[in-house]
């Protein structure tokens, strides 16, 4: 094991403080934070990491990630996905379940976990699924899943269609006080659909998928949510009635969560521009008043989490007409960058919210132990540098896929270094 | 004709959209003399004398096939056909398959129907020819709209201040697209009339819509053009038959009457579903130009292909002879 690390001369940002303030962390060989203070002066024997001019943030959480293992490989394995996730200052994800099988019983549920402890250099936690083989036909065996790690369950990419069903998952579920995720959509009227239905849809001439099929399906899990008295945590919302349907419930008691994705904040239908099926996924990017409610959202606290909805596609996949290509785009290595560079820079995105929806909420939502720089937790910490940048290209990113709209960009901000117990995760070879 | 230098030459056409009115009227110009030579003996120009225009149909035409062809042997270019049924086509990936095959051929020109909105896009980004839209999803028929513009011109002189009404399945339609934004470019007035169930969300604002036929020809509209109604909408559910449909929003006897009294032109893309879009009777009305859009079809075509410029690098020892 290696001597003990002081991360010396940086400024730290977490949950509770939206103004970098100096701080030295001193992590001890056994990877434990040992001290963390605003001066902490080098002892003899201490490897010295000078975070000059860096950012030291909590490690970022990601609850809502497709690993594509086991099924498609191709696609990305939990391995490159975990390095994936490493690469973009992520040190815990949790997995989607819709893999080929769907990991849909606890057997399933051990062996991703054993995967990953095998080939992920950060911690992965799965999902299992609601329903067998996410067929929303009959309740998967959600305790026994629960019991190999599984942390949550969803039909993530369906929803539960039949509703008296998804009562029943709610109920049982709340009976081992496992959180109950939902990818909302009414399947009739986003049937066919290719993008956001509204002024772009019509000018590209592509069937639309109205925003009312998300919000009436939100409005629905509510309600259930509400007669079966379980956790609800809705998954990517794209539209501001949406929103406020989730807001309405919070105040009316429903124990009810919610995440938005980077690109839902970033981007808006008028992106989409000669086809590019970089910037296709589901649900669809929606209008830039839809951005702003969102954003204000996530600043007024109605939205608990960010998610990437990280989800790889081979080029052969994506290099279709817009119609035809799959639905999905990465978002493990742009993430950070990403809002930074758009938002915590602009001055309308503080870190500590920030902080909040990528690395304390989702950890809390999920029971898992919450990443900060108290002494004597665990060091779980990433340096970003605010003054170097990132090139997202087949080169310089660990995702086996490259189907992001932030492909061939440059944009500020880098994740130099991550720090997971006694290890440093960036900077060296892959094991 | 205008005496201005003609507009720089594009590469592809797309859709209407990314035409200025400027190059809209360029081709509407240049496919006049192109019509005169159908009247000659000799209907044949060497502009494209030693091209190959492939005609790449990944859904069944005939007609529009049949008017490009023509187009581009009467240019003298050399002409394949290929028509690929979705059902030996594994979408996606093929298609760029398809598109590297033909571009190993030296292929100059490409004319692209695809079922997809998009895909001629996306084959003009993977070939040096020049691809040509002949119509792709719901989103754009662009040679459709020029012939349409082409026509109205012809019929009534400039097109500025003139009325034109779209009826029909508007929803379904890249018809509807590209001659409502032609006609918008040229600086007509459009009127819709269809069923809510049959206009798109997101529509530009100036379009007027219409609640009832009458109403919408008491707003004295120059042309009516009625739109292809797909019979497998209904099992869509987006009118309960084709005889309600046909009795509230067809062109019946009556309201046929009413144009003719008004002396409106009629216009349809084709192929007509008589009795549904509207009555037989109109076939043979003076002011019908249905059959003339087809024969304007060929001219507008083929001021298309002369119009646009393949990426193809000639050879070095060539480069005189194609520049001259």
């Amino acid at each position: 094991m290696s001597a003990a690390r002081l991360f010396h001369g940086g400024l730290a940002v977490d949950a509770d403080h939206a103004a970098p303030r100096r701080l030295d962390v001193l992590v001890g060989a056994d990877g434990k934070i040992e001290r963390a203070a605003p001066e902490i002066k080098p002892a003899a024997g201490v490897e010295v990491v000078d975070c000059t001019g860096k950012i030291l943030l909590p490690g970022l959480f990601d609850m809502h990630v497709h690993l594509r293992e086991p099924g498609r490989e191709d696609e990305e394995t939990i391995g490159s996905g975990g390095r994936a996730a490493a690469r973009g200052g992520f040190t815990g994800i949790v997995a989607m379940p819709n893999t080929d099988p769907p990991i849909d019983s606890g057997g399933l549920v051990r062996y991703v976990r054993t995967l990953a402890r095998e080939q992920s250099p950060v911690p992965v936690w799965t999902s299992g699924c609601i329903t067998k083989g996410r067929a929303g036909q009959q309740l998967a065996d959600i305790a026994d899943m629960q019991q190999q790690g599984a942390v949550m369950i969803t039909d993530d990419g369906d929803p539960v269609a039949d509703a008296y069903l998804f009562r029943r998952a709610l109920e049982y579920a709340r009976h081992f006080d496992l959180l109950v995720a939902c990818h909302c959509e009414v399947p009739e009227l986003s049937r066919g659909g290719a993008m956001n239905e509204g002024a772009r849809s019509y000018r590209l001439g592509l069937p639309g998928i109205p925003a009312c099929s998300e919000e009436i399906s939100i409005a629905r899990d509510l309600q259930l949510a509400r007669l079966a008295g379980g956790r609800i945590h809705i998954q990517h919302v794209s539209t501001a009635r949406g929103l406020d349907i989730i807001r309405r419930a919070k105040a009316d008691g429903v124990r009810v969560t919610c995440e938005v994705s980077p690109h839902h904040l970033l981007l808006s239908e008028d992106d989409i521009t000669d086809y590019d099926t970089n910037f296709k996924m589901n649900p669809p990017l929606r209008t830039v008043e839809d951005n702003a409610a969102l954003l204000e959202g996530l600043l007024d606290g109605s939205i608990d989490v960010l998610a990437t909805d990280h989800a790889p596609h081979t080029e052969f996949e994506k290099n279709l007409d817009f119609a035809s290509a799959p639905f999905g785009i990465t978002g493990l290595e742009t993430a950070l960058p990403s809002l930074f560079s758009r938002l915590v820079r602009t001055g309308k995105l503080p870190w500590d919210i920030l902080v909040r929806a990528f690395s304390r909420e989702p950890r809390r939502i999920l029971g898992l132990e919450v990443a900060d720089f108290r002494e004597g937790l665990p060091a779980d910490f990433i340096l970003f540098d605010p003054e170097a940048s990132t090139h997202f290209s087949a080169d310089t990113m660990e995702s086996k896929s490259r189907n992001t709209p932030f492909l061939g960009q440059t944009l500020p901000g880098a994740v130099v270094q991550v720090v997971l117990g006694a290890e440093l995760l960036l900077g060296r070879k892959q094991p | 004709m205008s005496t201005t230098a003609p507009p720089a030459r594009r590469k592809d056409l797309l859709d209407i959209e990314s035409l200025t009115r400027e190059e809209i009227v360029f081709l509407l110009d240049t496919a006049r003399p192109f019509k005169d030579l159908f009247d000659r003996s000799v209907k044949k120009v060497p502009a494209l004398r030693g091209k190959t225009v492939l005609n790449l149909f990944f859904e069944p035409s005939t007609r529009t096939r049949a008017s490009f062809e023509i187009a581009a042997k009467r240019l003298s270019a050399d002409v394949t056909n290929l028509a690929i049924t979705q059902s030996s086509v594994t979408k996606g990936e093929s298609i760029l398959d398809t598109v590297d095959t033909m571009q190993s051929m030296k292929v100059d020109y490409m004319v692209v129907r695809h079922a997809a909105a998009g895909v001629p896009a996306f084959i003009a980004r993977h070939t040096p020819a020049a691809v040509i839209n002949a119509g792709d999803g719901n989103h754009a028929h662009p040679t459709q709209a020029l012939l349409d513009a082409f026509t109205m011109r012809e019929a009534v002189g400039e097109l500025a201040g003139r009325r034109i009404l779209l009826v029909g399945d508007l929803l379904h339609s890249r018809v509807f697209r590209s001659v409502s934004t032609v006609a918008r470019k040229l600086d007509m007035e459009v009127g819709i009339f269809a069923p809510t169930t049959l206009i798109p969300s997101g529509r530009p604002d100036y379009m007027q819509a219409f609640n009832t036929f009458n109403e919408a020809l008491e707003w004295s509209p120059d042309f009516v053009y009625l739109l292809r109604l797909q019979r497998e909408r209904q099992a869509a559910h987006f009118f309960p038959s084709l005889r309600e449909y046909h009795h509230v929003f067809g062109l019946t006897r009556e309201r046929f009457l009413e144009c003719r009294r008004r002396g409106i032109r009629i216009m349809h893309p084709g192929p007509v579903n008589r009795g549904v879009e509207l009555v037989d009777e109109v076939l043979t009305y003076e002011h019908c130009l249905i059959n003339r859009q087809v024969e304007n079809g060929i001219a507008a075509r083929m001021a298309v292909l002369y119009w646009l410029q393949p990426a193809v690098t000639p050879l070095p020892d060539e480069k005189e002879e194609v520049a001259s």
